[in-house]
């Protein structure tokens, strides 16, 4: 048998009342933690680099040739090269964010989490963060490549605002995933349906490869919900500030305000969720699955 | 006289080679029930009529966002394109869903119900029950793809007459193309093998790459000369012209056209139905061909490394 020697005798319930650094350090452990094999993962697969940076690149040319056919103006292949740096952070935000702890669930990972001594939002911050830098990389590739391939102008008058625009969009995007994920831990086969219905419509309504005013009260609604359309919207307008653009959508300064407005309530509705959705597993016994 | 203690082999020999043959006759019975376990697998999560919406969404949504950019700089002038495009467009949802079936029926089975070693070491022939599995989600494409044609030809201006279609070229051309999608699908499926989870996104990857250089879109004269020559090296590129000449006779042609290799190549300004047919066959033939070797190899490579049973994670 062995023995822990402490200097004192210690309950159990003092041994749960821990300190306000430890709860902070534990939670930020957890946070590097789940972040740490998305990063290293960039790393052990190889076919990583071709499937998910080389390919997507050569598909995003695609609808540079479609602009080029229809001899369009040399801004409109612009919108398609940030489109298609943006929807490396999307796919990642429904891949890896949002069916994450349904997938969890299948490996049975789940229950680990919920038994674990931190929050599980730290987990979803783990993950999203993980995901950030792993999409990051795609994403630089595409702009960098495609930029200078199809000879893209930016002209950017605001750079502060641009960037803080492209941030926001990213805590926005990644707080839906946080929240999506709450939800997805109640389902089952659905959630990975329903992921894959979340490409193309959402490009298609987001506006992905043309200005999102096009689409009129469509448009509107998906500048009202869904951060990719904002976001997108707001960084054409500010890095090609020459371009003619069609009427109809925010100036970029309230762009960024509807982007600050989603983060903290995707966050907020977040946690909400997770904390019902537990709960709701945990009475319906849905946190793992029946052969594990 | 040596005694073995009872472990002698019997009478008859203990060894009936017949029964370590694959039984072909089992091979179509079990193709089918892959076939059947597919699409309840991809169709009984949800009801009909979600299904059904699901299974449009992706295709009509991919053919808007062209129709759009299309409108947007032609400003609604541009109809004859506008055909190709939607055709192109909903052709391409039969490639997407077709060439995800094998790989991710594979991250499924390994991964998600864990089922996959067990698959393996079952009499049925190994790949012939992944072609099954992903026969449904070929399926759902088809499915996407034909109704997408009808809402074209009913609000989006394609101007299909039935009476003008080439039918024996469209269904030589059908036939050739599902074919030749399942062979791309079979490549993915060796991927998948070897790869981890996350190569979920891989097929949308390859479909993605793809879609550059098949004339889906655009017409190939459209990119530099050598992506137009490794666009006509590609069966997919001849699926799609095979399709659009047989519904729309003397329509505009993604392989041929001003300024095409193919133009300066032939003289002919685009291929006529019978040098649609060969290409479809040749090049099909050469990815079948490609597609077994491929999976056989990235088969005995997932044996010898004890990838059939693996499970990851990021």
């Amino acid at each position: 048998m062995s023995v822990v020697e402490t200097g004192r005798p210690t309950t159990p319930q003092e041994d749960a009342d821990w300190s306000t650094s430890q709860v902070v350090l534990t939670n930020l452990r957890a946070i590097g933690g789940r972040a740490y094999p998305r990063i290293t993962g960039l790393m052990r697969e190889k076919s990583w680099v071709f499937f998910e940076i080389l390919l997507p690149l050569l598909a995003t040319s695609a609808f540079v040739f479609v602009y080029r056919a229809l001899q369009a103006p040399a801004q409109y292949i612009g919108f398609v090269v940030i489109g298609g740096a943006m929807v490396a952070f999307w796919l990642n935000v429904i891949w890896m964010m949002a069916s994450q702890l349904w997938w969890e669930k299948s490996q049975g990972n789940l229950e680990l989490y919920f038994a674990a001594p931190m929050s599980i939002m730290s987990v979803l911050f783990g993950m999203a963060v993980g995901g950030m830098v792993m999409s990051s990389s795609r994403a630089v590739v595409v702009l960098a490549v495609a930029s200078v391939v199809y000879d893209v102008q930016f002209a950017v008058d605001q750079w502060a605002l641009l960037l803080a625009v492209f941030f926001l969009t990213l805590a926005a995007l990644y707080g839906l995933g946080m929240m999506l994920a709450s939800l997805f831990v109640m389902w089952g086969r659905e959630a990975f349906h329903l992921t894959q219905l979340l490409t193309e419509p959402i490009y298609f309504v987001s506006g992905l490869n043309f200005p999102v005013a096009r689409l009129g009260i469509l448009g509107s609604l998906a500048l009202g919900t869904i951060p990719l359309a904002v976001g997108l919207d707001a960084m054409r307008q500010l890095a090609f500030a020459t371009a003619a653009f069609p009427v109809g959508t925010p100036e970029p300064a309230v762009e960024a305000l509807i982007l600050v407005a989603m983060t903290i309530a995707f966050l907020g509705a977040s946690r909400l969720m997770l904390a019902t959705m537990e709960r709701l597993a945990r009475k319906e016994g849905r946190l793992s699955v029946r052969w594990q | 006289m040596t005694t073995t203690g009872g472990l002698d082999a019997p009478a008859w020999g203990g060894f009936d080679p017949a029964r370590a043959e694959r039984d072909r006759s089992g091979r179509w019975p079990a193709f089918l029930t892959s076939v059947r376990l597919g699409w309840q697998v991809e169709a009984n999560w949800t009801d009909p009529f979600l299904f059904f919406i699901y299974s449009v969404a992706k295709p009509l949504s991919a053919t808007l966002i062209l129709v759009v950019m299309i409108d947007i700089i032609s400003g609604g002038g541009a109809g004859p394109y506008r055909a190709f495009v939607v055709v192109g467009t909903a052709l391409w949802s039969i490639v997407l869903s077709g060439l995800s079936g094998l790989a991710w029926t594979i991250l499924d089975d390994r991964e998600r119900y864990r089922m996959l070693k067990y698959v393996y070491v079952s009499p049925s022939d190994f790949l012939m029950h992944l072609v099954g599995r992903s026969i449904a989600r070929l399926a759902v494409g088809v499915m996407g793809a034909i109704i997408t044609i009808i809402i074209g030809v009913l609000l989006l201006g394609v101007p299909i007459s039935l009476e003008k279609v080439d039918v024996p070229l469209l269904l030589a051309d059908i036939v050739g193309g599902l074919w030749v999608i399942l062979a791309i699908g079979t490549v993915l499926g060796a991927v998948s093998l070897q790869t981890r989870q996350e190569s979920w996104q891989y097929p949308e990857a390859m479909a993605g790459a793809l879609f550059l250089i098949s004339g889906a879109v655009f017409p190939l004269s459209v990119l530099p000369a050598p992506m137009q020559a490794v666009g006509l090296a590609g069966p997919l590129t001849w699926w799609i012209e095979g399709f659009r000449h047989a519904v729309f006779p003397g329509g505009p042609s993604g392989v041929g056209g001003p300024g095409s290799v193919w133009e300066g190549v032939t003289g002919t300004a685009a291929p006529d139905p019978a040098i649609i047919v060969g290409a479809l066959l040749a090049t099909g033939a050469l990815v079948t061909l490609a597609a077994i070797g491929v999976f056989r190899v990235s088969e005995r490579r997932a044996k010898e490394r004890g990838l059939l049973d693996q499970t990851t994670g990021s």
